[in-house]
Formats: C-alpha cells, sequence, structure tokens
C-alpha cells in the first residue's frame, strides 16, 4: 500500500500541499483529479522523491522509498523519460540493463499490441505513440505500483482507446495504479477509488463503485459537485 | 559499481560524436598548422636564398630556425586547444541541464534508476575528467607526429629539433594543460577535478533551489576557494613566510582533499533529498 501522509509543500510562497493524505492499494486503480496546478504532479513527484516535501510522510508497504523501492514502483510522467535519439529497441535496453524487474516477454508483447516498432526514433513518434511508449516502459517492469501522470492528455481518440484498453488487460491486473487526470470520461468505469484536490488538499475521497451503485453518480458528477461548491 | 560503470559508459556515449569531432578538428587543425607553417618558412628561405641571392647563414640570422616553438603559437595549433577547452568547460554545465530541459526530461529516468543518484553524479565527473585527461593525452601524441611532419619537411640546417618537454616548456600556458612533472600534474589537475567537483555541487544547488539555489551556488564556491586557499592565507597574513614550500603543498593536498570530500557529500545530500524535477 502507498500512504501519503499529510504531506505539505511549499514553491516559494506559494503553498501546494496543505496536509494531503490519500492511500493507494495493491490490485486497485486510484484516480487523483483535479484541475490544473492543485498538486497532482507535485504529489506524484513527492511519491518517488522527485520533489522534497516541507512536511508529512510517503509510505510505500510501510517503508520509506529507497534505491530499491524503484524496483517496485515506477512513474509514468506525461513527458517522455528516454533521449530523443534513442529508438524504442535502445529505451528497452536501456531499461533490461538497469533495473532487475524488466520484462522482456511483457515489454515485447507491449510492442506488439501497441503496433510500434524497435527501430522507430523516440524524436519521431507522435505524441500519442510517445504516451504509448511511456507506458511500455512503465509496464515492462514488474513493479507492484505504477504512477501514471495524466496519461491521456493531448493524444488522439484511438491512442486513449488502446490505452484504457490496457488497464482492463492481464498487463495492469494486481499492481496498485495512481493515475492523475483532469480527463475521466476515458478510464471512469475503470476507477476504484477517486481522491478530489482542490487548492492543496483532498476535498472528497471515494469509492468510485459504491457512488455509483448507491448514489447513482457518475465521478464526474461528483467531481461538478465538488467543484461548484 | 556495476550500475556505475553502466551510467560511465552511457554518459561517454552521449558526448562521443562531439569529443570524435573535436579529436578530428584538433588532429587536422594541428597537422595543417605544421604543413602551412613550414611550406611558408620554405617559401620564405627559398625566396631569400634563392630569388634574393641571401646567405643560408643570414636567412637563419633574420628568420631563426624553424621548430615546434614557432608552431604552438600558431592558431592552427591554438585554436583547436581553445575550442576542446572551452567545450569541456561548457559541458560541464550542459552534462547536468540538458537533462532537465527539452521535452524529452531524462532526468527522471535518472533519479528513478534503481541505483545510488551519487552514481549519476560520479558517472559525469568521471566522463569530464576522462575527456579531459583524453584530450590531453591526444596532445602529447600528437606533439611528436608533429615534430616528425616538420622533420620531413624542413631540412635539418633550417630546423631545430625539440622533445616534447621543450615543446611543453617553451610555452607558459601549454605547460598548465600538459604539466612538465608529476607534482605538476597533481596540481594542475587536482584543482581542475575538484573545481568540477565544485561546480557540480553549484549546478545541483541551483537544480534543487532554483532562483535561491543560485546564491546558495556561488556562496558555495566563494566558500570552497576560500577554504581551498586558506594554507595560502594564513601563510601570507598571520604569520608571513612561517611555513616551508612543502609544508604549503601537503597542507594545500589536504585541504584540497577535503574540498573535494565536502563537495562529494554535499552532493549526495542534495541529490538524495533536495533535488527537485
Amino acid at each position: 500500500m502507498i500512504e501519503v501522509k499529510e504531506i505539505t509543500k511549499k514553491f516559494g510562497l506559494k503553498q501546494v500541499l496543505k496536509g494531503v493524505s490519500f492511500t493507494a492499494n495493491k490490485g486497485e486503480i486510484t484516480c487523483l483529479i483535479g484541475i490544473n496546478g492543485v498538486g497532482k504532479t507535485t504529489i506524484m513527484n513527492a511519491i518517488m522523491n522527485l520533489t522534497p516535501i516541507n512536511s508529512g510522510e510517503i509510505l510505500i508497504d510501510g517503508e520509506k522509498l529507497r534505491k530499491e523501492s524503484y524496483e517496485k514502483i515506477t512513474f509514468i510522467p506525461d513527458a517522455i523519460t528516454m533521449l530523443p535519439q534513442m529508438t524504442i529497441g535502445d529505451a528497452m535496453q536501456f531499461m533490461k540493463d538497469f533495473y532487475k524487474s524488466w520484462n522482456q516477454k511483457r515489454a515485447a508483447e507491449l510492442l506488439s499490441f501497441f503496433k510500434l516498432k524497435e527501430d522507430e526514433r523516440i524524436s519521431n513518434l507522435s505524441k500519442g505513440n510517445t504516451a504509448k511508449v511511456n507506458l511500455l516502459l512503465g509496464l515492462g517492469l514488474d513493479v507492484d505500483y505504477l504512477l501514471m501522470d495524466e496519461p491521456f492528455s493531448g493524444i488522439d481518440i484511438f491512442s486513449r482507446e488502446q490505452i484504457a484498453d490496457v488497464f482492463t488487460s492481464h498487463l495492469v491486473e494486481d499492481r496498485g495504479v495512481i493515475i492523475t487526470t483532469h480527463e475521466i470520461n476515458d478510464i471512469e468505469h475503470l476507477i476504484d477509488k477517486v481522491v478530489i484536490l482542490d487548492n492543496g488538499v483532498v476535498v472528497k475521497s471515494f469509492n468510485a463503485e459504491g457512488v455509483r451503485e448507491n448514489e447513482g453518480k457518475s465521478v464526474v458528477d461528483v467531481m461538478r459537485e465538488v467543484y461548484k461548491q | 559499481m556495476k550500475n556505475y560503470i553502466k551510467l560511465f559508459n552511457f554518459e561517454l556515449g552521449r558526448f562521443l560524436k562531439f569529443y570524435l569531432i573535436l579529436i578530428a578538428i584538433t588532429i587536422v587543425s594541428q597537422i595543417t598548422g605544421v604543413i602551412v607553417s613550414s611550406r611558408s618558412y620554405l617559401s620564405d628561405a627559398n625566396e631569400f636564398i634563392y630569388v634574393n641571392q641571401g646567405s643560408m647563414e643570414s636567412f637563419l640570422e633574420q628568420y631563426g630556425q624553424m621548430s615546434m616553438h614557432n608552431i604552438t603559437r600558431t592558431l592552427w595549433f591554438l585554436g583547436p586547444i581553445a575550442l576542446c577547452v572551452v567545450t569541456l568547460l561548457i559541458y560541464i554545465f550542459f552534462i547536468w541541464y540538458r537533462d532537465w530541459f527539452g521535452k524529452n526530461t531524462f532526468i527522471y529516468r535518472l533519479l528513478m534508476l534503481p541505483t545510488a543518484r551519487m552514481n549519476v553524479y560520479l558517472a559525469k565527473a568521471s566522463t569530464i575528467f576522462l575527456m579531459v585527461l583524453g584530450l590531453i593525452s591526444l596532445q602529447l601524441v600528437l606533439i611528436p607526429i608533429e615534430g616528425t611532419i616538420l622533420q620531413s619537411m624542413v631540412p635539418v640546417d633550417f630546423r631545430l629539433d625539440m622533445s616534447i618537454q621543450e615543446v611543453i616548456g617553451s610555452f607558459d600556458y601549454f605547460g598548465i594543460l600538459v604539466p612538465y612533472s608529476f607534482t605538476q600534474f597533481i596540481i594542475h589537475y587536482g584543482i581542475g577535478f575538484m573545481a568540477v567537483f565544485i561546480v557540480f555541487t553549484a549546478i545541483l544547488f541551483e537544480r534543487s533551489f532554483r532562483l535561491k539555489g543560485i546564491v546558495l551556488g556561488i556562496v558555495y564556491i566563494a566558500i570552497s576557494v576560500v577554504i581551498f586557499i586558506s594554507p595560502l592565507l594564513v601563510d601570507a597574513f598571520l604569520v608571513p613566510n612561517y611555513f616551508y614550500a612543502i609544508e604549503l603543498f601537503v597542507m594545500e593536498i589536504v585541504v584540497g582533499l577535503l574540498v573535494i570530500a565536502g563537495s562529494i557529500w554535499m552532493s549526495n545530500y542534495l541529490l538524495n533529498r533536495k533535488i527537485r524535477i
């Protein structure tokens, strides 16, 4: 389980996070929702120790993040994390060289699923294919937790559908996933848990299925209610 | 260790193309310089002796003998050295900043590798060191080759053959790059490598605290310099001429090692606790 406990973060004079707490379980898809600038990416970066927090605590399976933790948790930001001059094959080789948890078989499966070619240069990829390569490099690792920042941002509808299909496949099974997005429609039916952020705090956290069944509301309905207040 | 070597190899690969271009420019420019300078000298000699009917002795009196000393003062020779120095100085900054900027933010990947972040730092530092030493080695190999070309072009009566040491010793600034003795090597390259560590730490201050980090980085550099020259300051102002030269030398080495250790420790702290994407 990923536990985010009362984290705060200030950039200069601006308090971006004001005591954010939530948990994300293995085998569940947790979605951090909020309008632009509420601190979703900062939370992801903080979980991965890519930005220091001012106070609070983040635990992964009860432990603070260590270098070994990167074998069981990975982050897919909305920019590609490989060099533009690399080919997809080079990027996969890089992952294989550095990560014990790299699963070449699964990566090859994803390559074929996304209809990508190993010799394609990263700099030549479209936005949609860049998102797919990002996903491939993340899902190619045998990690327990996967963090994704705006995976659907700025990509075409077919790529969105393909990426959304991955979430219902065995490729994501049993993993804990945290997604940040403000484009909820594509994955609403996939989400287990929703954490709505506003102005640096968690304003509502709920089980998506529960809200759908008990209140007959969609995640977007709840989001509208929260932001109207 | 294995991951450090992989990262080091990776960093080398990223700059290899430019590095090979620098090597090619240096070789082509310096050898061209030898050929052009030798031909120009011979042309002057021909004109003086055959056209103006002057004697060889009076030509040599007027123009002097041709040697590597003449070559090392030409733009053909110094230009590529200056280019390499400037490129590597810029690369000390570029080696970090290129990973943050642009649409492909490779720093995400580097900081999420399942290895100590210090390996990333050491791999980048080692790359700079290896490239500097590589270019110096190239120069040391080139000087005798250039000497041989000079010998093959200029008749023995018109030239002065010089050893590598004489070539290096004949030009002060060149002596900084290619030390004359092992002690000089320790001093020049020790200071150079220490400066790289200090600048790396200053860059990490900036990457951790952004605008505030620029000030912190500058203060850090100033403190490091003051610490490093503190034995010299003590000897100059507090107890004038109290220490023997060898004592000052040993003190400088110890203080230099402390400054390097401090830089590595601070960089490790910044990379693990303060760095920001």
